[in-house]
């Protein structure tokens, strides 16, 4: 048995190194402190032994390239005896690259801005995007419009596809949510109004804020996570792998095959989802009401007549268009502002589902104030 | 007593549901030579490539590479394999989110202990060999024109030195300049690296220059597998117009006149 051979030998005073074992990648770091601790012969020729080498790869090839680096640096020559055919063109393959190694200057680093023009160039960035949602409006419209002139160029079938998806598949959880929503506040409304006796009067508390505000909002923002995050990452992704350049290509508006069709069925299911969030909203309370305010189911209802005008119901259904639009517009919008790859589909995505819940929080703070002013 | 076999392939048998992909195919890939399946497209080479790389699992059959049977391997099981395979994949398959030199980079990163500059530069060799310029290393793949991406692939299924190599359709997409530098490429690795590799490929100037052997899928099994020579004289009808389709002749003609000027 031999003992093991050492990677990187040399016999003192002489000119000769021997390299020998596996230099592969596995074996680098011991490889490397091999060599770093290597004494090197004071020789003006020295002679690389490769007789004993039994596997080379690239990541040891590249070791050993750089150790002759090391040795012509201190303006010595390097021989080389004995390599096998193989591991001698690799070396000379790994030579050939050498040039590859040298650090590539790093593009001049713009200094960090300071926070004037930090806030500066955020607004800019705002301002551009801003003014391409407008003009992504502007096209829908145009492209709608150009529609409604002429029906049967809408592609119906995406219309209905839209609205199963966005409308139908989205019955269940609307329901559940809006559900819970009306027993939560009939539940918070409840021991106060059995403070002052007030029990009936939680079917005006159910109702209205249910009707009026909480419906719309809660299903919009459903909606918006589950179809305007949808909407985002398909377009996103369609536009990264070249299939909007396709359909473009082929002559087919990517406005009137993706964008149209769900702006279209959103318009229509999001009224429709708001009218039964609405009913389960209010059977919600009332189940609430029943179970620990003792108000009967008849006599609910009965106040619920009184306490409803016709505008609170519509004023509620009503926003549910415009909510429609404004995740539609905001989650194909931001789908088609990707580029790259992957991580812009998923940021694009993010940013689709973020701003429309903005937004449409901001369109009924607006609603708020305007019926305010009407005095409805 | 020969060596074993890189590769070898018992019955293998692939169905989706009622779709028959594979019927019971054998073959065995030699330790350090270029290995090409071919055949019409839908023959089911991309999903036996995929199966030999364990991506998919066949319906029944076995797989083994070198010396370990892979069918029913578990993720953990498979990691020291998967370690010395390389895959490049007919798109690239590049992280987008990640400069070349990253993308080179990771396996090395998560694999080794090596420090940062010794794996920037050992990616930086990689991305040499693959034929790409310095300036390719710092870009992002999206910067970068079809045959770089494919390089940059190439680079990144190097990464660990692998003593199996994976192309699928290594050509696919390239100019024929570049195509042509591609086949010099895969040559020069095989010889430096001494690597098996196994590419799926249509072209048949690859197979001409660079294959050592071929399989030829056809009617869900082997139809033939040998040197090209031997395939050119082979009877079955597929193979024939596979090969002696106007395309082919062209390139059989063009490996010819290169064989003979060359002594």
């Amino acid at each position: 048995m031999s003992e093991p051979t050492p990677p990187l030998h040399g016999a003192a005073g002489s000119p000769e190194i021997e390299i020998a074992g596996a230099w592969t990648l596995n074996a680098l770091p011991l490889l490397q402190a091999a060599v770093d601790a290597m004494e090197w012969p004071s020789a003006p020729v020295i002679r690389l032994q490769g007789q004993r080498l039994s596997d080379l790869d690239t990541a040891g090839a590249w070791l050993i390239d750089r150790l002759i680096r090391g040795i012509e640096e201190r303006g010595r020559r390097v021989e080389f005896d004995a390599f096998r055919p193989e591991h001698a063109r690799l070396l000379e393959i790994v030579r050939a690259h050498r040039a590859l190694l040298a650090p590539v200057p790093p593009p001049v680093a713009s200094p960090r801005p300071s926070a004037l023009e930090a806030i500066g160039r955020r607004v800019w960035a705002w301002r551009g995007q801003t003014t391409d949602i407008l003009a992504f409006i502007g096209e829908a419209s145009t492209v709608l419009a150009r529609s409604l002139a002429r029906p049967a160029r809408i592609r119906w079938r995406a219309v209905l596809h839209n609205l199963q998806t966005a409308g139908f598949n989205a019955l269940a959880i609307t329901g559940l949510l809006s559900f819970l929503m009306g027993v939560v506040i009939a539940y918070q409304g409840a021991s106060q109004l059995r403070r002052y006796g007030a029990n009936i009067f939680v079917a005006d508390l159910v109702g209205l804020s249910m009707l009026r505000e909480l419906a719309p909002l809660l299903t919009a923002v459903i909606v918006a996570g589950r179809s305007g995050s949808a909407y985002a990452a398909q377009i996103g992704t369609m536009k990264v792998t070249e299939e909007i350049d396709a359909l473009r290509t082929i002559g087919v508006s990517p406005m009137e095959l993706l964008v149209l069709p769900k702006l279209i069925a959103l318009a229509i299911a999001l009224p429709l989802l708001t009218v039964y969030a609405d009913a389960l909203g209010v059977l919600g309370g009332m189940v609430l009401a029943k179970a620990s305010l003792g108000v009967g189911f008849a006599a609910f209802l009965d106040r619920l007549r009184n306490a409803l005008t016709v505008g609170s119901y519509v004023i509620g259904v009503g926003k549910a268009p415009v909510f429609a639009e404004i995740i539609a517009v905001i989650g194909c919008f931001q789908g088609f502002q990707a580029t790259g790859g992957a991580d812009s589909v998923g940021r694009q995505t993010t940013v689709s589902v973020v701003q429309s819940i903005f937004l449409v929080i901001v369109a009924d703070a607006l609603f708020s104030v305007l019926f305010n002013l009407l005095g409805i | 007593m020969p060596p074993a076999p890189a590769i070898e392939l018992r019955d293998v048998h692939t169905r989706f549901g009622a779709q028959v992909v594979h019927d019971g195919i054998s073959l065995a890939v030699r330790r350090g030579e270029v290995f090409a399946l071919a055949g019409a497209s839908g023959c089911g080479k991309s999903t036996l490539l995929r199966e030999i790389i364990m991506l998919q699992r066949p319906t029944s059959g076995s797989i083994r590479v070198l010396g370990r049977e892979v069918v029913g391997l578990s993720d953990d099981e498979s990691l020291p394999l998967r370690r010395s395979m390389g895959v490049m994949f007919e798109r690239g398959a590049l992280f987008t989110s990640l400069t070349v030199a990253e993308n080179v980079g990771m396996p090395l990163r998560e694999h080794t202990r090596l420090k940062d500059r010794v794996i920037d530069e050992l990616a930086r060799i990689k991305i040499g060999l693959a034929g790409l310029p310095a300036s390719a290393a710092d870009k992002f793949p999206n910067e970068l024109s079809g045959g770089m991406r494919k390089r940059a692939a190439l680079a990144r299924a190097l990464a660990l030195d692998p003593s199996l190599l994976f192309l699928d359709e290594p050509t696919a997409g390239l100019d024929p300049l570049s195509a042509a530098g591609f086949d010099a490429l895969v040559r020069d690795l095989q010889h430096a690296l001494g690597l098996t590799i196994v590419m799926v490929t249509h072209d048949l100037d690859l197979l001409w220059q660079v294959a050592d052997r071929i399989a030829v899928l056809g009617e869900n099994r082997a139809l033939g597998i040998g040197t090209m020579e031997e395939l050119s004289r082979a009877e079955h009808p597929l193979i024939r117009e596979y090969f002696y389709g106007p395309r082919g002749r062209a390139a059989w003609e063009q490996a010819w006149k290169r064989k003979s000027t060359t002594p």
